[in-house]
């Protein structure tokens, strides 16, 4: 992505300074890192104007979670996504608009003591696996492409909408990635990883697709603050959990279910945000207190300055809820304007009603009375008379025409 | 009821004049056992179609192949119905006149089929009565003058004998469960053993256009009754006194009017099919798929497990082997039975049946039909009792091993070819018995003596 960018770079130069194109052919080695800067200023420059296009707001609101451990013991990483799952949808955030994935299923797994149930808090007090949970990426469908495609649209035609991201320009996405992690990468279900740089890249191609207004990154690993160190485009602004080099540690066990539930994290993010209601005025500036070193032993981190908005002025319900922005009048609005009404006259002058019936679009009648089909091809008359002339013309001869006295 | 005996008069036999005008006697007399025959059939056939055997029959290889299965008629007319020319893909394989027939009488296919048996059965009955007859006036003639020794005794039949010979052959073609099952199963070879008969039956009458034109529907829904001409004819020219000649003009030309008949029936009848349904594409899906085995299904003839193994560089040259074979014996066979051409006609159904390419056991209920009809050589057939014992087996052996084979997957095909190749050998042997016997018996025109006949027996 990065060497596409620059090659777009390289291209725009060669089109505006066409006659200084020697100069700067001349400083090609250098020339990489200047145009990456001039393409970051260019951004820049697009960034100013669109910047007062964006401040009029996001007018939906998206949400990607995503856990990407399997295994039983990593029961934690499932609940920590349903709890954020949880909270997401009830403050408004619908499912057509969530797309969750989960790379294993906690809930029915065979070592479940309580099975149907993920629990959140210890002493089964919050079950967040409730009857409505609806998990578009299960199990093996949970890879580093199917997310990375989700992110970016580029879905085979065949994937169904509860599968897609399908924001615009005007949609504030929130990110959520928990699972094991390290310094620079995600690991997806043991067996691959995802890079901060291809993530970043991801986020550049959103934006240059304009798949997103604002987006809130939050991830729940070890060293995650690694993951969003790479980020370089617009309106981005990033939580983790840990700093690089610190490792984010598990909550509680329980021990009728025998695993740790939650992240420390998580657990306390889920706190925090069952306080929040739609109404609620809380901004990011709270949310960056969550989980302070001494509740997490790990110091989580954040990132704000690709955002363009102050992080004070930015709800909580921006993203992790779907407010509509509703404007309340007291005026009247006149509809009704007036119509031209075109009057039909027929040719005999008077003024009938047209008899509409109801369109007779199933011949139930047929279906309910089974009438047997009928027989649509019929021999052509000339077999039919040139078949019995022939077979006249043998009895005749056979017996004879003397019996013709006795037939007429 | 009482038959004409023969008694010993200076050591010659004599019998008393046989009556010709018994004939409508007979019919009279036997008119009761015949229908009793025809309602006790029925009534068998009824209820097995009434019960869910008729189902499970219809699915059998052996009752019904791709040319005659009653679900392809049915299929070919609902193409028809859809607008779609039933030849048009691999459905359907009986000829136009069958489609124009079932447009009218599907709903009654039932009775149509059973009424197929009964025409069948009484046109048969009429047939070998009329040949009995003609064989009693052939045997009267030579026996006043004196041709046959006394030690031939045996192999004289004596009306007694005969008067229940016709009814035999009605009841063993109706009775036959091969038969049963090929109408049940709904299968047009009972059509076409209809035609046959009714060809055997004008044939032997002597009336020669009705001989034609039956002989050319037989030809025109399968081809193999073609070998039945030479019988054909043979007979005709017998009846009508004209010698089996090759210098003679007058063999020639009723050898010309014959085929002209034939062929001119065979041509009124392939244009028919034409305006029938407006194309010519019946040809190849009718007679190119007899001639070129393209469906390779398992059933009871010879063809489908040898091409089934078959290379393609191969397969016409042995394709045109097969089908040979199955007219390569009209010639020697008539030469040799030219004084026997009923006996021919039984001879060249068996070889049709064993050696066509989609056989069923239709075909072969309508040959051992016959087989009364020189009940008086039963006495000296050897290997009756191996012989019948290996068709009952293999009869038996068909659907177990297809069971095995199919369903159980503890056989293969081999062990269900088996079976069809001793069958057929059983076929070839049971007619060809007969025949050595028969030959034997056509040289009792000369005197033949204990002696003599061990002498042709040696040769033979």
């Amino acid at each position: 992505q990065e060497f596409s960018c620059q090659i777009w770079g390289i291209f725009f130069l060669k089109k505006t300074f066409k006659g200084n194109l020697r100069n700067y052919w001349n400083f090609l080695p250098e020339g990489f890192i200047n145009t990456q800067l001039f393409t970051r200023f260019l951004s820049r420059i697009s960034q100013d104007s669109a910047g007062q296009f964006f401040s009029s707001g996001h007018t939906n609101n998206w949400a990607v979670l995503v856990c990407t451990s399997r295994f039983w013991f990593n029961y934690r990483h499932v609940a920590n996504t349903l709890s954020v799952y949880r909270s997401v949808k009830r403050l408004g955030i619908p499912d057509s608009h969530i797309v969750l994935m989960l790379a294993d299923d906690m809930a029915c797994n065979h070592r479940n003591p309580k099975p149907a149930t993920v629990f959140s808090h210890k002493n089964m007090e919050l079950n967040v696996y409730g009857d409505d949970v609806e998990v578009d990426y299960r199990g093996y469908e949970v890879t580093v492409e199917n997310f990375l495609r989700v992110l970016t649209g580029r879905l085979p035609p065949s994937t169904p909408r509860s599968k897609r991201l399908l924001s615009d320009d005007r949609s504030n996405i929130l990110i959520y990635l928990t699972g094991h992690g390290g310094n620079g990468f995600l690991k997806f279900q043991d067996s691959e990883e995802i890079s901060n740089v291809e993530l970043a890249d991801a986020f550049e191609q959103m934006w240059q697709k304009r798949r997103y207004n604002e987006l809130l990154f939050i991830i729940d690993t070890c060293q995650g603050a690694s993951m969003y160190e790479r980020f370089y485009s617009p309106n981005l602004m990033a939580l983790a959990s840990s700093q690089v080099g610190e490792d984010s540690l598990s909550h509680q066990p329980d021990l009728a279910i025998g695993v740790h539930l939650m992240d420390r994290y998580t657990f306390y993010l889920l706190e925090f945000l069952e306080d929040i209601h739609p109404a609620s005025k809380a901004n990011m500036n709270d949310l960056f207190k969550v989980c302070p070193k001494s509740q997490c032993v790990s110091t989580p981190g954040h990132r704000t300055d690709l955002f363009l908005r102050d992080p004070g002025s930015v709800l909580i319900t921006d993203f992790f809820g779907s407010v509509r922005k509703v404007e309340i009048t007291t005026e009247a609005i006149d509809l009704t304007d007036p119509i031209k009404e075109v009057e039909e006259r027929p040719a005999n002058g008077d003024v009938h009603k047209e008899m509409h019936s109801y369109v007779d679009q199933l011949p139930v009648s047929e279906i309910i009375h089974q009438k047997p089909k009928q027989k649509d091809w019929h021999p052509p008359d000339g077999f039919i008379l040139g078949l019995w002339t022939l077979i006249l013309l043998v009895f005749f001869q056979t017996y004879g025409v003397k019996h013709l006295r006795h037939i007429f | 009821m009482s038959g004409l005996p023969g008694f010993l008069i200076d050591d010659r036999l004599h019998f008393p004049s046989c009556p010709s005008q018994g004939g409508q006697r007979f019919l009279v007399e036997m008119a009761a056992p015949l229908t009793l025959l025809l309602v006790l059939a029925v009534t068998i056939r009824a209820a097995l179609f009434r019960s869910s055997l008729a189902e499970l029959i219809a699915e059998r290889v052996e009752v019904v192949s791709p040319i005659t299965a009653w679900k392809r008629v049915v299929e070919g007319l609902a193409l028809l119905d859809l607008g779609v020319s039933p030849y048009s893909g691999d459905v359907f394989h009986e000829t136009p006149l069958i489609i124009y027939l079932f447009h009218f009488v599907v709903d009654y296919a039932e009775i149509t089929f059973m009424l197929a048996d009964v025409i069948t059965a009484v046109a048969l009955y009429m047939a070998v009565k009329d040949y009995n007859k003609q064989v009693f006036r052939k045997q009267k003639f030579a026996l006043e003058a004196d041709r046959y020794p006394l030690d031939c005794l045996e192999l004289i039949r004596s009306p007694k004998e005969m008067y229940y010979i016709p009814l035999k052959v009605a009841m063993f073609y109706l009775l036959n469960p091969f038969t049963i099952l090929s109408c049940v199963a709904k299968s047009t070879c009972g059509l076409n053993n209809a035609v046959v008969a009714l060809f055997i039956f004008s044939t032997i009458k002597g009336n020669t256009l009705l001989s034609a034109i039956f002989l050319c529907l037989a030809t025109y829904q399968s081809i193999y009754p073609l070998t039945l001409c030479a019988p054909a004819m043979l007979y005709l020219m017998q009846r009508q006194y004209i010698p089996v000649n090759f210098r003679r003009a007058s063999f020639w030309w009723f050898i010309a009017q014959y085929l002209f008949m034939y062929l001119g029936s065979l041509f009124v009848l392939i244009c028919l099919s034409f305006f029938l349904l407006g194309s010519w594409d019946y040809m190849p899906s009718v007679y190119g798929f007899i001639l070129s085995v393209p469906d390779l299904t398992p059933n009871i003839g010879l063809f489908w497990y040898f091409f089934a193994e078959m290379f393609e560089h191969f397969r016409l040259f042995f394709l045109c082997v097969f089908q040979i074979n199955v007219f390569f014996y009209t010639i020697p066979l008539s030469v040799k039975l030219k004084e026997h051409p009923v006996f021919l006609i039984f001879m060249q159904l068996a070889v049709i049946s064993i050696f066509k390419s989609y056989p069923t056991v239709g075909d072969i209920a309508l040959y051992m039909a016959f087989l009364p009809v020189w009940s008086h050589l039963y006495r000296f057939l050897r290997n009756t009792f191996l012989v019948s014992c290996v068709l009952l087996a293999c009869s038996t052996l068909f659907p177990v091993l297809w069971h095995l084979w199919i369903y159980a997957g503890s056989a293969n095909s081999n062990f269900y070819y088996a079976i069809t190749l001793l069958f057929n050998v059983a076929q070839v042997g049971q007619p060809g018995r007969s025949q050595r016997r028969l030959l034997i018996e056509s040289l009792t025109e000369t005197p033949c003596s204990p002696l003599r006949k061990s002498q042709n027996e040696k040769s033979y």
